[in-house]
């Protein structure tokens, strides 16, 4: 008997906030709009490296939400907003002493993750690009995008 | 981020200080397309004191071994750290780079 398909995974819409691990009351909302240029990448992860450092996070786990930030940014002002300077970026994030909660979205028109190809495959992987997405999901605990695909929600425990 | 070469009988070492992201990306370009213009035989770069790399540093890289490759240049990675060889090993690049722990290993034999 040959083995059954997996179903396709939905994306789950994320405007339905309580759908995650609801950040603790303690945790403070910190937003911020960028312009659509390479610039903002740093200041955005700038700002979330400093919130995690008031909160004693470890390098190792701050690496790697410092890169997942920048590595979803990028791809909000190149992909989604297409380098449009007059299109902005915004980013939401909620850091407690337990997880780090971040939303980005873009005014772009969205894409498809589940067709994203993967980077890793024999004809992908000399590719100068793509990786991005890979990289998101396997160093972030949870990834979702909303249907319409230009907003990303992402979370890391710190414990 | 800082590049220093060093050259000697068709082998140049380049030893990367500070990060390889979108931003440096480029510049570290820059310095292996005139390695490659020259079509230098074998490169190896030491990554020892490079603390972040991110998809566009991964693509770089990914970049100078396809254009070393088209002449038949040989190219080794050396020195990184755990951190970053767990990129690596996520986008599967380290079953297509040669990685060596030093550069001395890296120079030896290649």
């Amino acid at each position: 008997m040959g083995k059954v398909p997996p179903k396709p995974q939905k994306s789950l819409d994320i405007t339905a906030y309580p759908a995650y691990n609801t950040p603790t009351v303690e945790a403070k909302k910190i937003s911020l709009k960028v312009p659509s240029e390479i610039k903002s990448i740093g200041k955005v992860s700038s700002e979330v490296l400093k919130s995690l450092s008031s909160c004693g996070i470890d390098e190792d786990k701050s690496l790697d939400i410092r890169l997942c930030t920048e590595e979803a940014v990028r791809n909000a002002i190149v992909h989604g907003n297409r380098s449009n300077k007059d299109l902005y970026v915004k980013v939401d994030y909620w850091v407690d002493k337990s997880r780090f909660y971040i939303e980005i979205e873009d005014e772009g028109a969205g894409f498809a993750p589940d067709r994203v190809p993967d980077p890793t495959g024999n004809s992908s992987i000399l590719k100068e690009s793509g990786r991005g997405v890979l990289l998101i999901k396997k160093l972030m605990d949870r990834v979702d995008f909303n249907e319409k695909g230009n907003r990303i929600r992402m979370e890391k425990a710190l414990g | 981020m800082a590049v220093k070469t060093e050259s000697n009988n068709g082998l140049a070492i380049c030893r990367v200080d500070g990060e390889i992201n979108i931003s440096t990306s480029p510049d570290l370009k820059k310095t292996f397309d005139k390695l490659i213009a020259q079509k230098t035989p074998k490169i190896v770069i030491d990554l020892s004191k490079v603390t972040y790399v991110d998809s566009s540093g991964l693509a770089t890289l990914v970049g100078i071994l396809k254009n070393m490759r088209s002449y038949g240049g040989k190219m080794r990675l050396a020195g990184m750290s755990t951190k970053i060889k767990s990129l690596f090993e996520i986008t599967k690049l380290d079953k297509l780079f040669e990685i060596m722990a030093t550069e001395e290993e890296a120079i030896a034999g290649l």
